[in-house]
């Protein structure tokens, strides 16, 4: 089983480097949507500060749900009936779908995460802490878009209908993150949003190994 | 054929309603208080509904029975509903009361993550032709959705909170004068016949729409540019 994890782990990396969707277009979107932010809200430096976490934050949930739903990220019907005849489990390729994504989010949300320093310039305490909530709330966002995006598979409005099953059930995620983070800045315990994160990562890993075989029925 | 169940719906929601308008005003609220007959049933079915939908999702996936489908997709429907009237009634109740249309507080901001929950669920029913595609995505997202309402829930209340504690189910006794008690019970009671009117005309519905929607055994599939071949007798 884990072989079958990281062989189809390295394939769908395999596939995002062939296709460059994250690194080469979202990305720069999510970059783009950070530096138009003080536009629109008025080149105000104390407020962009206050702002620039929360920022980050909403950039990595909405993009990090085109990353979920990446071309690369699904797999052919071809593809499928392939894996199902060599007898890969449904459980198996949810797994290998979603550490991937989890590993493309990580990425985003670094390159986000810098892009954030150098625009924002935010006042973060303890930052070591950092590296366990990015990664945390990349595996649960991770984790809900790859549901959503076996849920809505193989139909045209695949890419429209996604954000709208991810981003309403990601709100825990996006509350810890951001509850963490500010924690962060303002010297206050965050444990309980660490707690909160890990929760909702088990309780959404669970989900998608157990339903993974009845969406696969046909 | 108007159904008795739902003769009983109507008559039991003009009654609670004359209730409500009859029983005198709050003490400190007036008559304003008098939204919270068609609030709090509003928000108690919001809650109800969903989690109809989540037990009907599952027992679709054990038994694979149509019948689950179309009460799952029928509850979320009116529930889509009253979440939506539960979150205006509270929003016009709110304004004179707390000053706003909307504040970012704990109750309010899991009840509107439920309408867009069940909004997608909706959405993601609508997208498929096939029954029963339909019924088995539609169950494995209401139930992944259902489990994340308890985090939703508690990530709010941890964030911040300025909804008032519960009134009625106050441990010890309710915080509320007798006639306006009954007058809000008979609202939650008639309110929760009309859902079950409603989901059980609406289950009824879909069960006929997809009894429209698959092919009859006469039906042609070829169309008119393909005929049947001739029926050769063997004469040998």
């Amino acid at each position: 089983m884990i072989r079958h994890v990281t062989t189809l782990f390295v394939a769908h990396l395999r596939d995002e480097r062939r296709a460059g969707e994250v690194m080469l277009v979202i990305v720069p979107f999510g970059t783009v949507a950070l530096l138009v932010v003080p536009m629109a809200v008025g080149i105000d430096t104390p407020l962009l500060d206050r702002i620039g976490p929360g920022m980050f934050w909403v950039v990595l949930l909405l993009f990090g749900t085109i990353v979920t739903q990446r071309q690369s990220a699904s797999l052919g019907e071809s593809r499928r009936d392939m894996l199902t005849l060599l007898g890969v489990d449904p459980a198996v390729r949810f797994v290998a779908a979603a550490l991937a994504a989890a590993l493309l989010l990580t990425v985003f949300a670094v390159v986000i995460g810098a892009v954030t320093f150098v625009l924002y310039d935010p006042e973060v305490v303890d930052p070591g802490w950092l590296a366990a909530i990015v990664p945390l709330t990349c595996a649960g966002i991770a984790m809900v878009g790859t549901i959503a995006g076996n849920v809505a598979g193989g139909l045209g409005t695949r890419s429209s209908l996604a954000p709208l099953l991810v981003v309403p059930i990601a709100v825990p995620i996006l509350l810890a993150g951001a509850q963490a983070t500010e924690g962060l800045r303002m010297g206050l315990g965050i444990l309980r949003w660490i707690l909160l994160l890990s929760v909702v990562d088990i309780v959404l890993a669970l989900a998608g190994v157990l339903t993974a075989r009845p969406l696969e029925e046909s | 054929m108007i159904r008795p169940l739902e003769i009983a719906a109507g008559l039991m929601l003009a009654t609670a309603l004359v209730l409500g308008l009859v029983v005198p005003p709050d003490a400190v609220q007036g008559d304003l208080q008098r939204i919270m007959y068609v609030h709090v049933p509003s928000a108690w079915l919001a809650y109800l509904s969903f989690a109809a939908t989540l037990v009907a999702g599952v027992a679709y996936l054990k038994t694979r029975r149509m019948r689950w489908d179309h009460i799952a997709g029928a509850s979320a429907e009116v529930g889509v509903l009253f979440t939506g009237l539960a979150l205006v009634t509270g929003s016009i109740w709110g304004k004179p009361v707390w000053g706003v249309w909307w504040t970012w507080d704990a109750r309010l901001v899991l009840t509107a993550v439920m309408f867009f929950v069940y909004l997608g669920y909706l959405a993601l029913r609508r997208s498929f032709d096939d029954p029963e595609t339909r019924a088995r995505r539609a169950a494995v997202y209401g139930i992944v959705a259902v489990a994340q309402i308890p985090l939703v829930h508690f990530s709010v209340v941890w964030w911040r909170g300025l909804h008032q504690p519960p009134t009625l189910l106050r441990p010890g006794d309710p915080q509320i004068d007798g006639p306006l008690l009954a007058a809000l019970l008979a609202a939650v009671f008639a309110f929760t016949v009309v859902y079950a009117a409603l989901v059980s005309r609406r289950a009824e519905i879909a069960r006929l729409e997809d009894l429209l929607a698959a092919p009859s055994a006469d039906e042609t599939v070829a169309g008119s540019g393909v005929s049947a071949p001739p029926i050769v007798r063997d004469t040998r």
